[in-house]
Order: C-alpha cells, then structure tokens, then sequence
C-alpha cells in the first residue's frame, strides 16, 4: 500500500490525465467540475472524495488503484523516456492496462494464472543471441523451455508461450500502428499481439516478442516485425532470425521441404509446409533463403506464393480454428478470472470486463448453490 | 469525518427493499441508538434509482439516514480496491463505498450480494443482510413472517442461492430454531 500524500495524488492524475491526452477542460466536463477545480486537484491544493477520484479515474479510462501504486519498474522507465507530457499511444495504452489487470489477478493469489512458470527463465542462463547462429540455439532453447520437441510444429503459440509465464493477448488496433509489443512484470510478463494482421503474421510477432522477453527486454513495441534491418537494427534482425527458427525449425524445415520439393514441386511444397508450421509465405520464404534451401528464383517463387481454397480442398489442408483471432485473452488469465467468479472474490461484471468481451453472462459459471445448513450464514 | 464503529453502514439493495415495502420506520426502530450510514456512492445509486422507483426517494429524505463522503486517502485507496474487485461498467459502485467505510471504521456493513459479502469476510469486516434484519424485526414483533416471507424467500433463493424457493425461509427458520412458532 502506497502511502501518498495530496501532491503525489495530484501529480498522478495529472500525468494519468496527459497521457490519456485529455485537457483540463476535457476532464473537468467529464466529470462535471470546474478546469480550475480540476487544475487544484492536480496541484494538491483541493482535496477530492473516493466517488470523485473514481468518476476521475473512469473519466481518464483507468482504474482507480492506478493512483495508489506505483506501476511496474517496466512501466515506469519506459513513461520516463517517453517524456511525462508525452500521450500513450494506442499500443502502450493497452499495454499498461493489461500489465495493471494480470498484476491485479496475481496480487489475489490465483495459481491458475501461472506467473510462477517465469520461475523456470532463471536457470535457463539465457543471454541476448549476438549471433544467427546464437538466435537459432535460442530458438531450441525456447522450444526446450515450452516443452516442445526439437522438430513439431508449434500449433497454438499463445498457449505455448504461458509456459513460460508469457501472457498473450491479441486485439485488433488497425492497420498503421504497431505489431505487438511486450512489457516485463516483476514475475512473467504481458504481449499484445495485433490482431489486424493475419494468422501467420500474428504468430511470427508472438514469436518475436517471445524473443524479447526471454532475454529479458523490459518494455518493447515492435513496428514492422521482420523488417529489421541487420545493419541498423542487429539485435531486431537477430530476433526476427530466432522468431522464425522457433516457428520453423531448422532440421524439420530442411528435411520436409527437400522431401515435399522432389515428389510435389516448389508451389505444392511451399503450401504444404507454411499449412504445417502455420505461417506466411513471406516467412517460410525468408526461411528458405537464410537456410540456403532455395534459390533465389524458388524463394521469391514461395514469396508470391497464394495459398487458394482450391489448394485447401485438393490437397486436404488442415485449417484450425487459428488463434488470436480479433480479441482474445491468454487462456490461463481467462482460467483465473473464472476462478475469481467461481471463487466469488470479483464481481461478475468485473470478470466480463476482464475478459474484454470473449465471454458473456451466459458463459460464466454459474454461482455455487449453498448447502441448506448455510442458512446461519444469512439469517443468524 | 469518522464514523462511529457501532454504525449500521448500508449498501444500495438492503435499504432499497425495505423502503419498497414501507419498513424504513421498522429499520429506524431496529437501529436503536445505532446510527445509519450510506456512503455518498450508495446516495449516488438510489438518486439514480429514484428515477424509476419512487420509494427510494424516501431513503434519501430521511434526516437519520446519514450520508458520509471522504477525502482520506486511506479510505480513497481502500475504495480503489473494492473497486478493483467489484467495479466495471458502471456497476457496483455502491458496494464499493460501504466495504472501504467497513474496513476504515470497522462497522459493519449491510449488503445482500454474495461477492462482496465474500470480499467482506475475507477482509475481516462484520457483515449482515437484510434477511438477519427481518429475522429481528420479527423478533421485535415490529413485522410479522407472513410480512416478510416472500420478500425474504425472493433474497435467500435469488441473492443467496440457498436451495429453496417459495415457503423455504418459514421452514427454515423453525427448523433450526431461529424463530419460535408464536413468534410467527
């Protein structure tokens, strides 16, 4: 428990209230108080009730507890570079709110969360891949530490990453922003995957962003996954190398594709290899290029490759329900808030809010019906 | 302002019913040399409320009825909590005020939801219902169980999800001695 004083308080709403890019005026009008109460508020000069500092935090699209607690270390120096007056964009918006709302579940001590699995990280003695040889023994590292054999096609990599106490959300925030971006809680940590993007792209920025935690990074966004160029931006460039070796992996990809090459041709085994490891064609492509498997005539014959229904149908494709699809929630978060709801330690409505719209009343469970002897708890 | 640890600090819904039914005169006689409180969040539900039924204007016209805000930050973050746990889309908030005012003062605290009768016992706050008030008005021969069966039979299946439904509360209630039979 902070133990802060009207300033502090004030400050914080200030910076809350910039960072959501309202003005005073703004505010005041939400809330229905005078700019100048507003300004005095925020200088600690006028004191403010509970009810008034929630119609406040719901005006600035916080929770109240925000202006009580400090937020995570990642958190913080990342808002300090930024600049205090600086607005949060979409991505660090949500950022924030879901590193607040996994942090929250975890301070009620719900086991179904699996923070804990970050535990397995510290012996791991893993360091940033200077090297594409160092980013693909990372890759098998990785696959070591989700309990994935050396070679399998990783079906729901969002599941895959909460073993290691990675929690993935996704949500659809546009085309002209960023991909994904991930912040490092003090136990596990939080991604957003945007979910604009297609399947195969959202998981190739998962994966990604997977690299970026495991070496620890505290607080990244990531604008154009697999863009990087080696020159400019080396430790992206070896990221990208890792997310794609982690997805496709080198001996599976090697083996398969000279295999699917020689009985089917390049087309047929470009689409049966990216419907196997489930990713784009401009991935499998660079894959193929950097592991020396295709010329360069075959690697820009797989990128302009199209995967029709027609292929689908004829080569008997297996299509999964794909993940992170529009909004999701990573499904040990979406386990322990239904343990909350169970458990009734959160409100209903609190739980729909957490699980951002991917479940309705209906799908709640439903509450525990109490044994007739449980009447003293209610007319004693 | 502190409020006395022997208040009665009521949520939305308790003080809701028993103006619905006319009883807020039996509530008064029930709280004795008791104060009643709401906090200013619980004011809040009922004005809004009172829009639609009538009778909760009259919670918020009672002098006795006392209404408590705060701008301590102990009891501003002790709201944020609850909040965290209770609020979202405008609901709740009522809870909220009347769980930080149970924790900061110590009084106990009506409510009739099971979640925050649950985050309440977790938290250490006493907590009562309306259905233990209506068992004492009983007792006080200020109402009698045909008066307050059905409303109680409604909250016990519905609020409490205890495992019965109409005549329940009658049975249960001297089946396990709660009431006499001439105090029926």
């Amino acid at each position: 428990m902070a133990d802060i004083d009207a300033v502090t308080l004030g400050e914080r709403i200030r910076e809350a209230r910039k960072r959501a890019d309202l003005s005073q005026e703004d505010l005041g009008r939400a809330v229905g108080l005078e700019r100048t109460v507003v300004n005095k508020i925020e200088g600690g000069v006028r004191k403010v009730t509970a009810l008034e500092l929630s119609d406040i935090a719901a005006a600035i699209g916080v929770r109240m507890s925000t202006f009580f607690e400090e937020p995570v270390p990642a958190l913080v120096a990342h808002r300090s570079s930024q600049g205090l007056d600086t607005a949060d964009s979409q991505i660090d918006a949500l950022l924030a709110k879901f590193a607040s709302e996994v942090e929250f579940v975890a301070s009620l001590g719900v086991d179904e969360l699996g923070l804990d699995a970050a535990g397995v990280l510290a012996q791991a003695d893993i360091t940033q891949p200077s090297t594409n040889a160092e980013a693909e023994a990372l890759a098998v590292k990785a696959r070591d530490l989700m309990a994935l054999s050396a070679e399998e096609p990783i079906r729901r990599l969002s599941d895959c990453v909460a073993k290691v106490g990675l929690l993935a959300f996704s949500r659809d925030i546009g085309k002209d922003t960023a991909d994904a971006g991930t912040v490092l809680l003090p136990r596990g940590g939080v991604s957003l995957v945007n979910s604009h993007m297609k399947v195969g792209r959202r998981r190739l920025a998962l994966a990604h962003e997977l690299g970026h935690y495991l070496i620890a990074d505290a607080y990244t966004v990531d604008w154009r996954v697999a863009d990087h160029s080696d020159h400019v931006v080396p430790m992206e460039s070896r990221i990208d190398r890792f997310a794609r070796a982690l997805l496709l992996p080198k001996a599976a990809v090697t083996r398969q594709w000279h295999e699917k090459v020689a009985r089917s041709g390049v087309r047929r085994a470009a689409i049966l290899l990216a419907s196997e490891f489930r990713v784009d064609m401009a991935t499998l492509a660079t894959r193929l290029k950097e592991l020396g498997l295709a010329d360069s005539e075959a690697v820009v014959q797989v990128r302009k490759n199209r995967t029709t229904q027609a292929d689908i149908v004829e080569m008997n494709l297996y299509v999964p329900l794909e993940e992170m699809e529009g909004t999701t929630v990573p499904r040990p978060f979406a386990r322990a808030v239904l343990r909350l709801v169970r458990d009734e330690r959160i409100s209903r409505e609190r739980a729909l809010g957490l699980l951002q719209g991917t479940f309705d009343e209906t799908d709640l469970p439903h509450v525990r019906e109490r044994r007739a002897d449980e009447i003293w708890d209610f007319v004693s | 302002m502190t409020v006395p640890d022997n208040a009665w600090v009521f949520d939305t819904g308790p003080l809701r019913h028993f103006a619905i039914q006319g009883w807020l005169g039996v509530l008064r006689f029930l709280a004795g040399e008791r104060p009643i409180y709401i906090p200013d969040s619980v004011e809040r539900e009922l004005e809004s409320a009172a829009a639609h039924v009538s009778a909760a204007r009259a919670v918020l016209e009672a002098d006795w009825i006392r209404v408590h805000r705060s701008t301590s930050h102990d009891f501003a973050e002790a709201f944020a909590h609850y909040a965290d746990r209770l609020f979202a889309d405008g609901k709740n908030l009522g809870e909220c005020g009347v769980l930080a005012m149970g924790q900061i003062y110590r009084c106990e605290v009506v409510i009739d939801d099971a979640t925050p009768r649950q985050i309440a016992r977790e938290k250490g706050i006493r907590v009562t219902a309306t259905v233990p008030l209506l068992c004492e008005a009983i007792r006080a021969k200020k109402l009698t169980t045909v008066m307050v069966e059905e409303l109680a039979d409604n909250l016990l299946e519905g609020m409490y999800y205890l495992p019965f439904g109409s005549g329940g509360f009658r049975q249960h209630v001297l089946e396990n001695g709660l009431l006499d039979y001439d105090e029926l």
